[in-house]
């Protein structure tokens, strides 16, 4: 079927990041199959509501769709809801086996993986666009639908975080 | 500057958000005080560590495919409901033209096919929802929001000073081609002014029908196409205007 102008325009401005897209929505579900399955959706929500953007960069705003779309995706309700960080790190959860296979696969790249995971989705969110997106606070502002001052409060306090679960994976490796 | 500020400061120093004048501030303390410094180190090293060893999950090959597969079939889904819808209006719309060719037979020479879109277009945007694309009434964010959505860049004015402010644009198809439309108010009434690129030559028509009038020019290798039903008296005193 031949796509319509509006179509071709919303593809031609959304369909470049589609990167993007998948790369939050892999981000907020922590499932592959989800993550797609956002993305799909949310591309959808968004050529409905297209008529609604006002031109410039498109990847804020399709973000917000994106974000809306995995927090409210309902089959993987439970994975999104809260980890807290203090159990999943200090409890019993973690098996000290776990760490030493890590260690012998000398894996930072597993470590800072699992840290991010365990963030809370609005921690880890903010550092999916920030860190691995670059994109400037305003435009964070506008996907997540935040004021700029919160946005920076919790960039702060997800580094925070990171940085003290990468050294309590250390600790745990060196004892 | 001192610590507490520089601290306060450090994470949007490192991701680039500060004026210059703040940015050359904690620069120069940072190169002062080796415990900021070490926080800025620590930062940096955090950053390098995100980006280099967390996996940034591209799109899988055909993903893509199956995005714009679903926007096919949801935009033909959407079709059929709307083509009984589209197809009544068709048939109202030509047999009010059709009555109204016979009723302006005598008065008119023929108008033309684009005049004919123009007079469709204005109406077709005051009973339907879409007048405003990007509702401002500012024109340094109407014409950009052109830019990429059509093969030009129409020259957006405002004369809020005169009473006719500027409410917004939009992008119609006239003549089987995307055309900007820059929407202007006077008191109740609306002004579709259309523009795109044309060689005609320039000359100004005044035409009217059923109580709309338009008033048409080419300039500066644009034609141009104001609607309203505004008088004729007004509208070519906005034309004027705009002709300047």
């Amino acid at each position: 079927m031949e796509a319509t102008p509006k179509l071709a325009l919303f593809e031609k401005t959304m369909l470049p990041h589609l990167d993007a897209a998948h790369n939050l929505a892999r981000w907020l579900t922590r499932n592959e199959d989800d993550a797609q399955d956002v993305v799909q959706e949310a591309y959808l929500r968004a050529f409905r509501f297209f008529d609604g953007f006002r031109g410039g960069d498109g990847r804020p705003w399709l973000l917000a769709v994106v974000r809306n779309t995995a927090l409210t995706w309902r089959s993987r309700a439970k994975a999104l809801t809260h980890v807290s960080f203090d159990e999943e790190i200090h409890g019993a959860g973690l098996e000290a086996a776990t760490v030493e296979t890590q260690l012998a696969e000398g894996s930072k790249f597993v470590d800072l993986q699992d840290c991010m995971e365990l963030l809370p989705v609005e921690f880890r969110e903010i550092v999916v666009m920030r860190e691995m997106e670059e994109m400037p606070y305003r435009d964070i502002a506008e996907a997540a639908s935040l004021p700029i001052g919160t946005v920076m409060s919790r960039l702060s306090r997800a580094r925070r975080r990171l940085r003290d679960c990468l050294s309590a994976r250390m600790k745990e490796v060196s004892k | 500057m001192t610590c507490a500020p520089a601290k306060g400061l450090l994470e949007a120093y490192l991701d680039d958000e500060l004026d210059a004048a703040q940015r050359a501030q904690v620069a120069e303390h940072l190169a002062s005080c080796s415990a900021c410094a070490g926080m800025h180190a620590q930062l940096l090293e955090l950053r390098s560590a995100i980006r280099s060893h967390a996996p940034y999950y591209r799109a899988p090959a055909g993903l893509q495919d199956r995005v714009r597969t679903a926007l096919r079939h949801a935009g033909r889904e959407a079709t059929g409901a709307w083509r009984w819808i589209a197809i009544a209006a068709s048939i109202l719309l030509a047999v009010s033209l059709a009555w109204n060719f016979t009723l302006w037979r005598p008065h008119a020479a023929r108008p033309d096919l684009v005049a004919e879109n123009i007079f469709a277009s204005h109406v077709r945007s005051l009973i339907g929802t879409h007048l405003l694309d990007v509702p401002s009434s500012d024109q340094h964010t109407v014409k950009p929001w052109f830019n990429g959505k059509l093969d030009f860049s129409p020259d957006v004015k405002d004369f809020s000073a005169q009473g006719f402010p500027l409410i917004g644009g939009r992008i119609d198809y006239v003549d089987d081609r995307p055309v900007a439309v820059l929407v202007y108010q006077r008191r109740q009434h609306i002004i579709n002014l259309f523009t795109w690129p044309s060689a005609a030559p320039g000359g100004a028509t005044e035409l009217s029908r059923n109580g709309y009038h338009m008033v048409h020019w080419n300039a500066a290798g644009m034609a141009w196409w104001a609607a309203s039903d505004l008088g004729a008296g007004e509208l070519g005193q906005f034309a004027g205007l705009y002709r300047q």
